[in-house]
């Protein structure tokens, strides 16, 4: 599924403090696209546009040429959790629901029968090594057992894109890499749209498109 | 570091949240309100008490009393010329409503002019003389009545004012108008005593004789005037006795006030710590930057002092406004059964408003203490990880659980203890309570692992598992949340269960006791006697089953006061007994009546409790009272103690032969009629039965006929409004508990923010993160609900068992309304839901990006 990205504003503050200015770009299907940028210039703002968490200020953006931006907010989460995978720097496991039920949350929010979602989800544990933790709670795991977890619960819905921020940022390089590498093979192995924000320049190998944001554009190479 | 800055930075961090600050000081003020309120109540009735019977007392300091509240007047020329008592009056005393004044009784009192100079003040008379004075009452020009009531109800003087005495109307002339500048005559209507003879057909007999005796030797020399069934009491010890059984009513209301008073520490306690709690991080930041262990502990002080000051003074004025409206119904509750309060005043004691400004400031301030001393102790790195205030509380629970235990067992002793007085009774509630709010806890984690085990899995399920278990994780704010709401929740079950019983109670002995179809007896109540073979012609009326005929006497008792004495021809009442003497057997109609006709009487559970007849402690020759009779002082023996609802007061029952020996009264002054089931379930049976009564009468004109329907609905309804104080506390308590729950549940939402964002980022659309946080508030509400019912019978239990009996000197079972309970368990789960949409919908639009960024 392609992102196209066309003309697009977005200020903060009431438009006092403006992030991008006729910003336009495409992120291509079934490709790895990378987001370099340094910090506060609009990366994590630009993954939630695309993610339909926050809306545009002008100019559209185009999800498998569905324009998301127009719609309103419960159809634009419908099609999010339908369609998208985000993978947080935080890990965002929701406290209170096991491994297992974290993972099937998204379905469960879909209201999707119980029986298939739970065999994917046991399936993708097991593909990032947590298969006999299912029924633990997120508090026990370390921070890269979490971040697995979270990419599992990306997936478990099999989206044609994978948003992911910074995912290795609360990590140690070394765990940082395993998971860059298990998301972008995922990714790829699945045919799936990765966008990556990161610092990571290990994540450079992996990358089919590179982008930096920079003077509230963003730029190719 | 200087306080400043962390103060400032308080105050704009709960600035930043207003509502969440307005609730906070809403919760105060309602506490310091429901304090205030009762406590105005209290007041204002016994100052009410004070001016209505030193209206009718003044300055005497001693009374000559009949034994049937009549004396003839030449006994006051005696005490005046043969003893030389010359500061003596006679007066005629009663109550009486008028017609032009509405509802509000009055007391007519007849007195002599020329004696009253030295007890009552009517010199003040405005433009007049008190010479002038006495002309307008000698010369028949009418009644004396208060300026202001007058002018309340746009009367003069010359107009004409309407007595309905019992269920006779006479119309008198207003003569004057009194203006005494204090509200002391407000309650009366002054007649020369000649004129209140003939209105109330007292021919050449008065009520009582006022006395103002200097020395022992001129009570001796009034004492040696006095014949038999005529006493002499000191003025001081007969309000007394009378202000007792009203003082019992006003102790209840005590009770009432350390209810709402522990209901509004509570909800102090709980919006306090949940404001600091939800400051640990900015607490754990200062901390960081140097800001000592004090100067935390004095912000959160000062900031609670000032929410304190604000609150308790919004309190102070919401609870005299509460107050004034609780003052009218109290009065009316105290007039229907005690004694007539003529005079009804709001009186607002400086001391009234001190208390209430010091429960709120002073539970506040209690209320932060642990929070604000918990927030300073706490190293900086644990006071910005929320888990590690859970993970104290989750270790603390047994310990906990064990005092609470304790501290409950620890009640249950003190309402054992025989002699315990009502402040032991109310140590003794505040326990329970603080002892089910320290169990709360582990009784929360049982329930939340029931009900999520309960809720199971699969789509839709998934909200509902993570609200239950959201309340488990943060359990050292929701515990407290759903403690005081579990507190408030059994105060209306524990208050709703007590009138219940009272109510079934009541019922019961109604139609024991005046199950009668139809009621006969006299319209003129100043001559009660019905005509003799009347009975025998009711009797022989078709449609008639029986007969009950009985006599009433009002007498008087210097132990208790008025009693009413009862004597039946036959006696249909059905009587629950409290105690029985060894002789009365079971208690059969044919064991008591043949111990009355030996001279033995039985009573009343009020009458006992106001002459000191307790059962678990009767001698072993049986139990006596002493009575005042025609023949003088007289010692019954006592064959039982009954359950008894009387309004009256104390009830004593006695032979027909005792009745005309002891007090001289030998006539029928009523009568229950009952029918046979099948005509008296015949439509318009009651009214044809009235009418063959006024057939039968020689003077159907003085009949006074009531059905008996009729008469319980108005017992029920006089019932009705006595709990009308419960149920505004039942209101109060319903506005206590939603105050609580959306400033707590706010409070919780804005914690979990992040939470929510992320919800909402991996696809939970608006509707169901506000189904998430309506599961958590449904859940706590119905937990509270739960953990309510066991808490609120028990409450029940000791209002009805020990606040009661220790107080009205009323015993009555403890009748469970499973209705109660079910309305209890709905209204806790509603209110919680009803609590929780504003921060339901608040978190559903939750901005996602921003709440995403929230640390």
């Amino acid at each position: 599924m392609d992102i196209l990205i066309s003309n697009l504003d977005k200020a903060y503050d009431k438009g006092r403090r403006p992030i991008f200015s006729n910003l336009s770009a495409r992120f291509e299907s079934g490709k790895v696209s990378m987001v370099l940028g340094p910090s506060g210039k609009g990366k994590s703002s630009l993954l939630n546009l695309i993610a339909g968490i926050d809306t545009p200020d002008k100019g559209e953006i185009f999800l498998g040429g569905t324009p998301v931006s127009g719609m309103d907010d419960s159809a634009r989460t419908r099609f999010r959790r339908r369609n998208i995978g985000f993978v947080f720097q935080s890990f965002n496991l929701i406290p209170v629901l096991t491994l297992m039920e974290n993972i099937t949350l998204v379905s469960q929010l879909d209201g999707k029968p119980s029986g298939g979602v739970q065999d994917r989800a046991t399936a993708l544990l097991t593909a990032v090594g947590l298969g006999d933790r299912s029924g633990e709670f997120p508090d026990r795991l370390s921070g890269g057992e979490q971040q697995r977890v979270a990419l599992a619960r990306a997936l478990v819905n099999d989206p044609e894109i994978i948003l992911a921020d910074e995912p290795t940022g609360n990590l140690d390089s070394e765990t940082g890499t395993e998971i860059l590498e298990l998301l972008c093979t995922q990714a790829s192995d699945r045919g799936k749209t990765l966008v990556l924000v990161t610092h990571s320049q290990g994540a450079l190998a992996h990358a089919d498109a590179v982008f930096t944001v920079s003077e509230r554009q963003l730029v190719a190479g | 570091m200087r306080l400043g800055p962390v103060i400032r930075t308080c105050f704009r961090s709960s600035r930043s949240h207003p509502l969440r600050t307005g609730l906070l000081i809403f919760g105060i003020a309602l506490g310091v309100a429901g304090v205030v309120a009762i406590d105005i109540a209290r007041t204002s009735v016994s100052k009410s008490f004070e001016l209505s019977t030193a209206a009718l007392t003044a300055q005497a300091t001693h009374q000559v009393l009949g034994h049937d509240f009549s004396l003839p007047q030449s006994l006051f020329v005696k005490i005046r010329t043969q003893a030389g008592i010359h500061k003596s009056a006679p007066v005629i005393s009663r109550t009486v409503k008028a017609q032009e004044l509405g509802d509000g009784s009055l007391t007519l009192m007849g007195i002599d002019p020329f004696s009253e100079g030295e007890f009552r003040p009517l010199g003040l008379v405005q433009g007049m003389s008190s010479e002038k004075l006495r002309q307008t009452l000698l010369e028949g020009q009418g009644v004396i009545l208060s300026g202001s009531v007058a002018r309340a109800h746009g009367l003069a003087s010359g107009d004409t004012l309407t007595l309905v005495l019992g269920e006779e109307t006479m119309p008198v002339a207003i003569g004057a108008l009194v203006e005494t500048g204090n509200r002391m005559t407000d309650g009366l209507i002054l007649a020369d005593i000649g004129l209140a003879q003939m209105l109330m057909a007292m021919k050449d007999r008065i009520t009582r004789i006022d006395l103002i005796l200097e020395t022992p030797a001129q009570a001796d020399r009034v004492r040696a005037m006095l014949g038999s069934g005529q006493v002499l009491v000191e003025t001081g010890q007969r309000n007394q006795t009378i202000r007792g059984l009203s003082g019992s009513f006003e102790t209840s209301l005590s009770a009432f006030s350390i209810l709402v008073l522990f209901m509004g520490i509570f909800l102090i306690y709980n919006t306090v710590s949940f404001s600091v709690a939800r400051r640990r991080t900015l607490t754990g930041i200062f901390r960081a930057l140097g800001a000592t262990q004090k100067d935390i502990f004095l912000a959160v002080i000062a900031e609670v002092l000032v929410y304190a000051l604000v609150g308790s003074a919004l309190g102070l004025g919401m609870g005299i406004l509460l107050g004034k409206g609780a003052v009218q119904v109290v009065c009316a509750t105290v007039s229907d059964m005690y004694f007539t309060l003529t005079v009804s005043q709001t009186h607002i004691l400086a001391a009234t408003l001190v208390k209430g400004a010091l429960v709120g400031i002073g539970a506040a301030l209690a209320s932060a203490l642990a929070p604000a001393l918990n927030a300073a102790q706490t190293p900086p790195v644990t006071l910005m990880q929320a888990s590690f205030f859970e993970g104290r509380m989750t270790r603390l629970i047994p310990a906990l659980a064990v005092s609470g235990l304790v501290l409950m067992v620890g009640a249950l002793v003190l309402f054992r203890l025989d002699r315990g007085g009502m402040g032991l009774v109310f140590s003794g509630v505040f326990m329970i309570f603080g002892g089910a709010s320290l169990l709360a806890p582990a009784l929360i984690l049982a329930l939340a692992r029931s009900l999520d085990r309960l809720a199971g899995t699969g789509p839709g399920r998934i909200m509902a598992k993570m609200g239950i278990r959201n309340l488990r994780r943060s359990l050292s704010r929701t515990s407290v949340l759903i403690a005081s709401l579990m507190v408030v929740i059994s105060v209306y079950i524990g208050i709703d269960t007590m009138t219940h019983s009272f109510r079934q109670s009541l019922i019961t002995w109604v139609d024991g006791n005046i199950g009668g179809d139809v009621h006969v007896a006299s319209l003129d109540d100043r001559h009660p006697a019905l005509a003799p073979g009347l009975v025998d012609r009711v009797t022989s009326l078709p449609g008639v089953a029986e007969v009950s005929a009985y006599n009433i006497h009002r007498s008087f008792s210097r132990q208790s006061g008025e009693v009413h004495v009862f004597s039946y021809v036959i006696d249909t009442s059905k009587k629950e007994w409290i105690w029985l003497d060894p002789a009365a057997g079971d208690g059969t109609g044919e064991q008591t009546a043949r111990l009355l006709d030996q001279g033995w009487m039985v009573v009343s559970e009020i009458f006992a409790r106001q002459n000191g007849l307790v059962p678990e402690s009767a001698p072993q020759g049986g139990m006596t009272v002493v009575m005042d009779t025609l023949g003088g002082r007289r010692t019954f023996r006592v064959a039982g103690i009954f359950r008894d609802f009387f309004m009256g007061g104390g009830r004593a029952v006695v032979s027909r032969k005792a009745m005309k020996t002891f007090w001289g009264k030998d006539e029928i002054t009523a009568m229950q009629v009952f029918l046979f089931p099948d005509f008296g379930n015949e439509s318009g049976a009651i009214a044809k039965t009235m009418d063959r009564i006024r057939a039968v009468s020689d003077d159907p004109g003085r009949l006074h006929l009531r059905s008996g329907p009729g008469i319980k609905s108005s017992i029920l309804a006089v019932f009705d409004n006595t709990f009308l104080i419960t149920t505004a506390l039942q209101v109060l308590t319903a506005l206590v508990a939603l105050t609580g729950i959306i400033n707590s549940v706010m409070a919780l939402i804005l914690e979990r923010s992040r939470e929510l964002g992320i919800l909402r980022a991996c696809g939970a659309e608006p509707f169901q993160v506000r189904t998430l946080v309506l599961w958590e508030c449904g859940a706590a509400g119905f937990m509270a609900g739960l953990l309510s019912l066991p808490l609120g019978l028990l409450l029940s239990w000791v209002l009805v068992d020990v606040v009661n009996f220790r107080a009205f000197g009323w015993t009555y079972d403890v009748r469970m309304a499973p209705a109660t309970l079910v309305m209890a368990l709905g209204f806790s789960t509603l209110a919680a839901l009803g609590a929780g949409w504003i921060p339901a919908v608040k978190a559903a639009k939750i901005p996602v990006a921003r709440a995403l960024r929230t640390e």
